[in-house]
């Protein structure tokens, strides 16, 4: 077994809303992988049928080779999961939940814990209600940082963050994959999903639209082109691959499919190219085609 | 000035829309309580004799007059005012309570203040527009009171004074925590210390006027509240007193709200421990429970004092011809008078301590709803294991108040702690029952959960009402299970066993569904 999640045609409804609708999610042992997806998508109800806090009403569910639901006390001895929206005990300081946490978890390396207290610069001392979201972000990252555990789930965990908390959050999940631990990282912050992980998979809707490794995923969708010409290219129109081509005097924009890249460059290079810029499709993109859709 | 008050007018319509049911339950329930009570009045004691001789005898219960005071007229009208002034007061002050910190301290933990702040939203707004709908919530179920008692036969101008009375205990606790609402960051502690504030006062004016000290009285809002005397003389200008007590404390309340930061309070909050030693998921749970016990336990062994103080040489202070019949009828010919007055005091008693059992039992509730609890059920402890460590409190909360209680009395009274504490500890299936009724909710209906077991609490604290005025008999009286404990001194210890256990057993099983509820359903955070 070396899927540390598995999931197949997972279905969940609440009253008549359907939250999932045969949603697929697969997390090799190993991996960080990307859980994107639009707020509402059922990014964190999957999460939650994943901690067994929820029952799926339909469809496979496996998680570290066991039942989520009738495992759960088992499973987690074994994982440890930062929500997206994370409430604290308020008169709790940060560093006693941050303990509580680890000492149910089967206790955590009082060195780590000491240094990433440090480099997330989190007093401790503090009681949990005068934290900013950001800060109890913190505290339930640190402990979950801290803690011996084969997989991290993580929901939306730098909704809080600022900028250089990022970069740091960044290098923890880092070495948590140079450490061989396995990662789910629920996200809607495309960078942060580009930059960490080996393998997406995108959800709308309660389903999953795509799946694979951002060099898949890039495949399917099309490069940015502007260049600026000597001559004319009148081929370029009637291109397979090439869509929403404008010309403005010398000036030229278009998208391209991946496949016709080799052509279009070509056809330029024919006409003579004074500048050129090419850019790659960001997750962004991908995300506006996936979700097109949906907003029609 | 621009400004401290703009958008006033905005927030007082978002308190209404997010009351719309609150508000108008609890104004019409109330404004319906004065004529009802004195139509009771009227049918239960038809003539002026029997209206005496029942004031008589309860002018000589010092249960009564710690409960309610003296009665002032021995009228129909008077009975009514007497029968309803403290408990007005009471209930009045404690939802206003609920009610300001709900819309001013509630709101700036949650954060969802400073997002109206950000808007066009002046720094005295929200608190004055939580003041001015619970001020005008107060005074319109007093205005409403009037016409049904009036059409009852009694004066008008003495109605009108009742109602705006009965108004004036909900205005001077709607200030009271218009200030506890400004000095701690925490919802929990502000709602706490005013209603701390409001046992004193309360317990000031039973010491007024059971220990004959009645200057002591005019110390406190539920002193007032009677001073007005309805029915009895209409002392309009005590009204005046309230209205310097609320104006003085609003005014200090917006002063100390200029003084502090949204979301902090005026008492600092202090830097705890770095590291941290709770050993699970029990030890949170006795970490979260713990203040709130303490809290409670000095609470019932304050009031465990009191009663046996006044409980002492009560067989000869008591020994009037009312007294004698009324303890006849409750307990037997030759039952002890003091008895009688413990056994009528506990029923009420044990109903305060199924509420704090219900605090208890709820918290887990609580704890699912905030999404604190999906924290903690990410990690190795179990579902059960979770409930479990929150339900040993609701368990043993009431066994460790009805013992603290019970000792307390029996120590201050007779010294015969055995006795008392065996009659308060009777009342403990019964709470537990209570308890059992939120934990079936909680694994049931996790959403209704506080709102249908406060409910059912409720429900049956007007089964005591009814069964008081003898307006239910039989099927609907039985629907309480404080109903059902044997009095323990009053001769039902001679078969205890068969209620109790009976109790017992229902609680175990409400409890026991509760949790086979509970590991089947998904958890449900509030949001």
């Amino acid at each position: 077994m070396n899927a540390a999640v598995h999931v197949g045609g997972l279905v969940k409804s609440f009253g008549r809303a359907r939250a999932l609708d045969g949603l697929d999610l697969t997390v090799k042992t190993g991996e960080v992988h990307g859980f994107l997806g639009p707020n509402g998508a059922g990014k964190t109800t999957t999460i939650r049928i994943l901690l067994g806090q929820m029952r799926a009403d339909g469809g496979q569910v496996a998680l570290l080779g066991g039942d989520p639901w009738r495992d759960a006390t088992e499973l987690h001895r074994r994982l440890a999961y930062v929500p997206g929206d994370v409430t604290l005990w308020p008169s709790l300081t940060g560093g006693e939940v941050i303990d509580l946490l680890g000492r149910a978890r089967g206790g955590l390396d009082p060195r780590q814990r000491a240094e990433l207290l440090e480099r997330f610069e989190l007093d401790p001392r503090k009681k949990c209600r005068t934290y900013s979201k950001g800060n109890r972000q913190k505290v339930a990252l640190v402990a979950a940082f801290a803690s011996d555990v084969e997989l991290l789930i993580l929901d939306e965990p730098t909704s809080g963050l600022d900028p250089l908390m990022e970069a740091v959050f960044n290098e923890c999940v880092l070495r948590e994959k140079r450490d061989g631990r396995t990662v789910l990282l629920s996200s809607h912050i495309l960078s942060e999903v580009e930059t960490l992980c080996d393998r997406v998979s995108i959800v709308r809707a309660g389903r999953t639209v795509e799946s694979g490794t951002l060099a898949d995923l890039r495949h399917l969708t099309r490069t940015s082109v502007t260049a600026e010409l000597i001559g004319p290219a009148p081929g370029l129109a009637t291109l397979p691959g090439v869509h929403n081509l404008t010309v403005d005097g010398a000036r030229l924009r278009c998208q391209v499919d991946g496949d016709a890249l080799t052509a279009v460059l070509a056809e330029l290079a024919r006409a003579g190219v004074r500048t050129l810029t090419t850019q790659p499709p960001t997750l962004e993109e991908l995300f506006l085609r996936h979700y097109e859709g949906a907003a029609r | 000035m621009t400004g401290t008050m703009t958008g006033t007018g905005t927030l007082i319509r978002l308190i209404l829309r997010r009351d719309r049911v609150l508000l108008p339950v609890w104004i019409v329930i109330t404004a319906l309580l004065p004529a009802s009570i004195a139509s009771a009045t009227t049918d239960l004691y038809a003539d002026q004799a029997a209206r005496d001789s029942f004031a008589a005898a309860s002018a000589s219960n010092p249960a009564q007059l710690a409960m309610r005071g003296p009665i002032y007229d021995a009228s129909v009208g008077g009975l009514t005012a007497w029968t309803l002034g403290s408990s007005l007061a009471l209930f009045g002050g404690l939802i206003s309570i609920l009610l300001m910190i709900r819309h001013t301290r509630v709101e700036e933990e949650t954060g969802r203040r400073e997002l109206l702040a950000s808007g066009v939203i002046g720094r005295h707004a929200p608190l004055a527009a939580a003041l001015a709908v619970v001020l005008a919530a107060n005074l319109l179920h007093g205005l409403l009171s009037m016409p049904a008692l009036v059409a009852g036969g009694l004066p008008a101008g003495s109605s009108l004074l009742f109602g705006l009375s009965t108004a004036a205990g909900g205005w001077a606790f709607a200030a009271v925590a218009a200030i506890t609402g400004q000095l701690t960051a925490s919802s929990g502690t502000a709602r706490g210390i005013a209603i701390a504030i409001g046992g004193l006062l309360f317990a000031l004016r039973s010491l007024a006027d059971t220990g004959g000290i009645g200057w002591l009285a005019w110390l406190t809002p539920f002193g007032w509240v009677r001073l007005t005397k309805p029915y009895a003389g209409d002392q309009w200008w005590v009204l005046g007193l309230i209205a310097v007590f609320v104006t003085a404390l609003a005014a200090a309340a917006f002063a100390l709200s200029t003084r502090r930061d949204v979301a902090g309070g005026l008492i600092p909050a202090r830097p705890g421990p770095a590291e941290g030693t709770l050993p699970g998921a029990f030890g949170l749970a006795a970490r979260l429970h713990r203040g709130t016990l303490a809290g409670f336990a000095i609470g019932f062994g304050a009031l465990g004092a009191l009663l046996g103080v006044a409980a002492r040489g009560l067989n000869t202070q008591l020994d009037t011809p009312q007294f004698r019949e009324l303890a006849a009828t409750l307990g037997g010919a030759e039952a002890g008078l003091s008895d009688v007055f413990f056994t009528f005091v506990m029923y009420v008693l044990s109903q305060l301590v199924a509420g704090a059992a219900l605090v208890s039992a709820l918290r887990a509730r609580a704890e699912e709803a905030a999404g604190r609890a999906e924290l903690l059920l990410s990690t190795p402890v179990g579902r059960l294991r979770w409930a479990l460590s929150h339900l040993v409190f609701a368990v043993m909360s009431p066994v460790l108040l009805l013992t603290v209680l019970g000792a307390v009395a029996g120590l201050t009274f007779d010294g015969d702690v055995a006795r008392v504490t065996g009659a308060t500890l009777a009342y403990l299936p019964a709470v537990w029952t209570v308890a059992g009724i939120a934990t079936l909710m909680f694994g049931l209906l996790p959403r209704l959960a506080a709102a249908v077991s406060w409910t059912a609490l409720g429900l049956f604290l007007v089964v005591d009402l009814l069964a008081e005025f003898k307006l239910a008999t039989g099927i609907i009286l039985d629907l309480s299970p404080f109903m059902h404990v044997p009095a323990m001194l009053l001769g039902g210890a001679s078969s205890p066993a068969a209620p109790l256990l009976g109790l017992t057993v229902v609680a175990i099983t409400l409890t026991a569904a509760g949790l086979a509820f509970l590991r089947r359903r998904d958890l449900m955070p509030s949001a």
